[in-house]
């Protein structure tokens, strides 16, 4: 049996371990890194196959289809185009006049740990970041997640299909993100998208150095410097868990290296199984991170807020980095202090890989708007941004960052039936998410909401429901 | 190359100041006057000597008018949102730039923040580059709860300065987050608010009767000084200036309205999350809200009831509606434009009439802080907006600005440094 073969084999039994929720001890074919601790019981809502005639369409991957129809069958894409063949019996949504895209995916939330109202438990200890130390790679913050934050289903209402729950940027290496859909449930895993490559959150800049330097009994470090020090330092230290991992999968050592929680997350990084999404602002440190990221092998996958990222697109662009940032969050800090409304249409422009993300619960209802305010800047400086690119920016994008390209994002056969009816073009602010469709099911319909908020928090309160 | 432009671009602006006496027509406008419902269609918009002289469809051009033509685009009288903090900070990580709250011992309603403005703030330029002319700046918490202090009306002018009128309103704060330490139990709030006017109202009333009656003015030999605590509640007492209280629930919504009724003053309710429970009771006190569109999440337990149609249901009930916060803290000053026009875009798209939404975000903060109507009627200062479409939507841009009859620079740190770094987005 050649290696080549081998790892091939071991790159398969993973990839059903992962899709089966995973056994909890690593074998010679499972990596610690790749154990899935806390599987996916994820399933899709109650679904019936539709063909969806008379759109616009925008495939989330530059092409726009006016006129355009939509076959789903059994929760995925079947066909996309004009004038497709009506299969006797099948349900018919006539989207006249409306506009289709995929689900939007929210790469960069803290949904159901920056639960609102926020309380004195959340003053004295926010289940944001973990704050124990600025390494806590070991931590997943889907065991943190209040699936009744009711950010989840204002977030579906906006036509969000996907997002990410990140841990915050406090530690710098903060720990693992979760991937779901916003559906409700009562517990995180039901909502989990199965499958997902697993996503890392680490950040650079002023956040990490000046908790550490409030902190009393935490000696991290307190300087940009530093940081990058501690960053190396914890590098080699995972380089040389994942060399001992690797002689072991080769048969050349009799056990495998002794489990640690926090340096076997930075191997699954080295190896390239874990994806890092790197909460950065100025574009020196974004540079420096690439450098750091180049000596130890790896790829970041995303900065994210990257205010400064126009100033560097052939960097990102060479390093095969995506950003994710805001429509016009500027000014509120230091790093901050360059943020354009531009950022995304100038890296767009210059072949970057851009997605818009929220970090809030309110501007996560409108991702479509934050990449119209984008569009709009880079119009007055002589930029025009059509809606089937503009709409990348919050689909196909977005799944490139989560390393689900190749399942969500797009409308094209194959694909999960994730996609939403807009009233109007999307990019208007009076653009209403008619009908929200999660793999091939309907999990909000504006023309029947659900009686009641469907978190509990809002449940039985005084007062008419939330429109 | 670069410097060519710069050069052209100061030229031109030296050309508009040398001729701020000229006459100007805006020509083929979707003139939105705000004194009817609906646009002037092809409008002509004359304006003299700083005013505004006339609109009319297809109006004559005067031969000596420099003509700026809107091609067919929406002109509207220039934003004005009713509660912004610019001028007051510039970096909020940055404490030496922030001017927003009086913290000093025995400062109280009295903090002024109009002596804290800054007109050179890049958060200025960027709001007036986004059509912004008018703003509210208010005053975070001061010394003596439940007290900010006194807000001030700023025009956004490029030269003497942003201040309007200083004293548009004072400012007070009550409810569960606002006061954690301090004041305790909102009712303490209430009462200390109720105590402070009962005060300046003794001390009013003791200094009218030194000049014969109960309504007259004190003057420095019998009454306050000009600026003390006394003083600023007693110009709320006399109507001459607007009590604006930061409330959210609808407890103290309703306590906000016996407030006003028992001290017969003007008072506008600011934030208001659930002012809507209380609409007709608001209505019927003719008091006003200035309403964070975007709200719709229970931010707090103040703001259970937040919702994206408060704004359509306080309308209907008859209550002026003005809109400000848009967005809630990062954006209100940061993007005191944009935020405030996607959120009254999202009223419209919640169920309020459209020209309602374009009055909560032009002539119904006048009404609250003065400066102007916020209309292109006749005789008004021309403070006036082109857009590149809809002001509503975010993605529109504003073009010429004028405030006071002449256009101004939309220069702003955003713009040149998207202009910087353009020649690097190289298409690929």
């Amino acid at each position: 049996m050649t290696m080549r073969f081998a790892r091939g084999v071991i790159a398969m039994v993973a990839a059903l371990s992962l899709c089966d929720g995973a056994r909890s001890v690593p074998s010679a074919a499972v990596p610690p890194w790749r154990i899935d601790p806390f599987p996916s019981t994820y399933h899709p809502l109650p679904r019936s196959d539709f063909l969806l005639t008379n759109a616009t369409i925008l495939d989330g991957a530059g092409r726009r289809i006016d006129h355009g129809d939509l076959l789903v069958r059994d929760g995925k894409v079947v066909q996309i185009g004009a004038a497709l063949a009506h299969p006797a019996g099948m349900r018919v949504i006539d989207a006249q006049g409306r506009w289709v895209t995929p689900g939007i995916i929210d790469v960069h939330t803290h949904n159901g740990t920056f639960v609102v109202p926020l309380t004195d438990i959340d003053k004295e200890s926010s289940d944001v970041s973990e704050l124990n130390s600025p390494n806590v790679a070991d931590t997943w913050i889907e065991t943190a997640i209040n699936v009744q934050d009711t950010g989840f289903s204002r977030a579906l209402e906006g036509g969000v299909t996907t997002m990410q729950v990140l841990p915050g940027s406090s530690p710098i290496f903060s720990g693992r993100s979760v991937v779901v859909h916003p559906i409700q449930a009562t517990n995180i895993a039901a909502m989990k998208v199965a499958g997902a490559p697993q996503g890392f959150k680490m950040a650079c800049g002023e956040n990490p150095k000046s908790q550490d330097a409030d902190a009393h009994d935490i000696h991290g470090p307190t300087s940009r410097q530093g940081e990058v020090a501690y960053i190396r330092e914890a590098f080699m230290a995972a380089q040389d868990y994942r060399d001992a991992w690797d002689r072991y999968a080769r048969g050349k050592a009799a056990t495998p290296p002794k489990r640690d929680l926090k340096v076997e997350a930075l191997a699954g990084i080295l190896a390239g199984d874990i994806h890092v999404n790197m909460h950065c602002y100025r574009s020196d440190d974004m540079a420096t991170m690439l450098e750091v990221a180049r000596e130890f092998g790896f790829t970041i996958g995303s900065f994210h807020h990257a205010a400064e990222a126009y100033k560097i697109p052939a960097m990102l662009r060479g390093a095969g980095t995506c950003a994710a940032v805001w429509g016009d969050w500027w000014g509120f800090k230091m790093e901050g202090l360059d943020g354009v409304r531009a950022n995304a249409a100038l890296l767009d422009r210059a072949g970057v890989c851009v997605s818009m993300h929220s970090d809030s619960a309110i501007t996560g209802q409108r991702l479509n708007i934050e990449a119209a305010k984008a569009a709009g800047a880079a119009r007055a400086i002589g930029i025009d941004v059509p809606p089937e690119r503009m709409i990348r920016w919050v689909t196909s994008n977005s799944a490139r960052i989560l390393g689900l390209q190749t399942r969500i994002g797009t409308l094209a056969p194959g694909y999960d039936a994730d996609l939403v009816i807009w009233s109007a073009n999307p990019f208007s602010v009076y653009a209403r998410a008619d009908l929200v469709v999660i793999d091939g099911a309907v999990a909000y319909d504006r023309a029947s909401p659900p009686a009641h908020s469907p978190s509990d928090f809002e449940l039985g309160r005084t007062g008419a429901p939330h429109p | 190359m670069k410097t060519v432009l710069l050069g052209s671009a100061a030229i031109a602006m030296l050309a508009i100041s040398s001729a701020s006496s000229e006459p100007i027509a805006i020509t083929h406008a979707k003139a939105w006057t705000m004194t009817a419902s609906d646009p002037v269609p092809d409008a002509t918009i004359l304006i003299d000597d700083g005013r505004i002289v006339s609109v009319t469809t297809n109006g004559a051009v005067p031969s000596d008018a420099r003509v700026i033509d809107a091609k067919g685009q929406p002109v509207t009288p220039g934003i004005l949102n009713s509660a912004t903090q610019l001028g007051l900070i510039e970096v909020s990580s940055a404490a030496g730039t922030r001017d927003q709250s009086s913290e000093a011992h025995g400062i109280g309603p009295g903090f002024d923040v109009s002596m804290g403005l800054n007109p050179n703030s890049a958060l200025v330029a960027l709001a007036r580059a986004d059509g912004v002319t008018g703003a509210l700046s208010y005053p975070s918490k001061s010394d003596e709860a439940p007290f900010a202090g006194q807000a001030a009306f700023l025009k956004l002018r490029t030269e003497g300065g942003i201040l309007d009128h200083a004293g548009a309103a004072v400012v007070a704060l009550i409810g569960g987050n606002k006061w954690p330490k301090d004041a305790g139990s909102r009712a303490a709030q209430w009462q200390m608010l109720r105590r402070a006017f009962g005060k300046a109202s003794d001390g009013h009333h003791d200094a009218g009767r030194d000049k014969g009656g109960p309504h007259g003015h004190g003057d420095a030999a019998s009454g306050p000084p000009p600026g003390s605590d006394d003083a600023v509640l007693g110009a709320v007492l006399e109507g001459r200036v607007p009590l604006a209280l930061f409330v959210d629930r609808e407890s103290d919504v309703r306590e906000a309205i016996r407030f006003a009724h028992d001290f017969s003053v003007h008072i506008v309710i600011m934030g208001g999350g659930e002012a809507w429970r209380a609409a007709d009771a608001l209505a019927a006190a003719r008091i006003p809200v200035v309403l964070d569109p975007q709200a719709n999440m229970p931010t707090s337990f103040d703001e259970l009831g937040n919702r994206l149609d408060a704004a359509a249901i306080l309308y209907r009930a008859g209550v002026v509606v003005a809109f400000g916060m848009a967005g809630g803290a990062i954006e209100e000053s940061y993007n005191a434009g944009l935020d405030l026009r996607e959120g009254a875009g999202l009223a419209v798209a919640n169920g309020m009439p459209y020209v309602e939404a374009l009055k909560a975000v032009t002539t119904n903060g006048h009404r609250l802080w003065g400066g102007g109507s916020g209309t292109l009627a006749a005789g008004e200062t021309a403070d006036i907006v082109l857009w590149d479409g809809d002001p509503l939507e975010p993605s529109t841009n504003a073009g010429t600005v004028l405030i006071d009859g002449r256009p101004v620079s939309t220069d702003n740190r955003q713009r040149a440094l998207e202009q910087r770094y353009l020649p690097l987005a190289t298409p690929q």
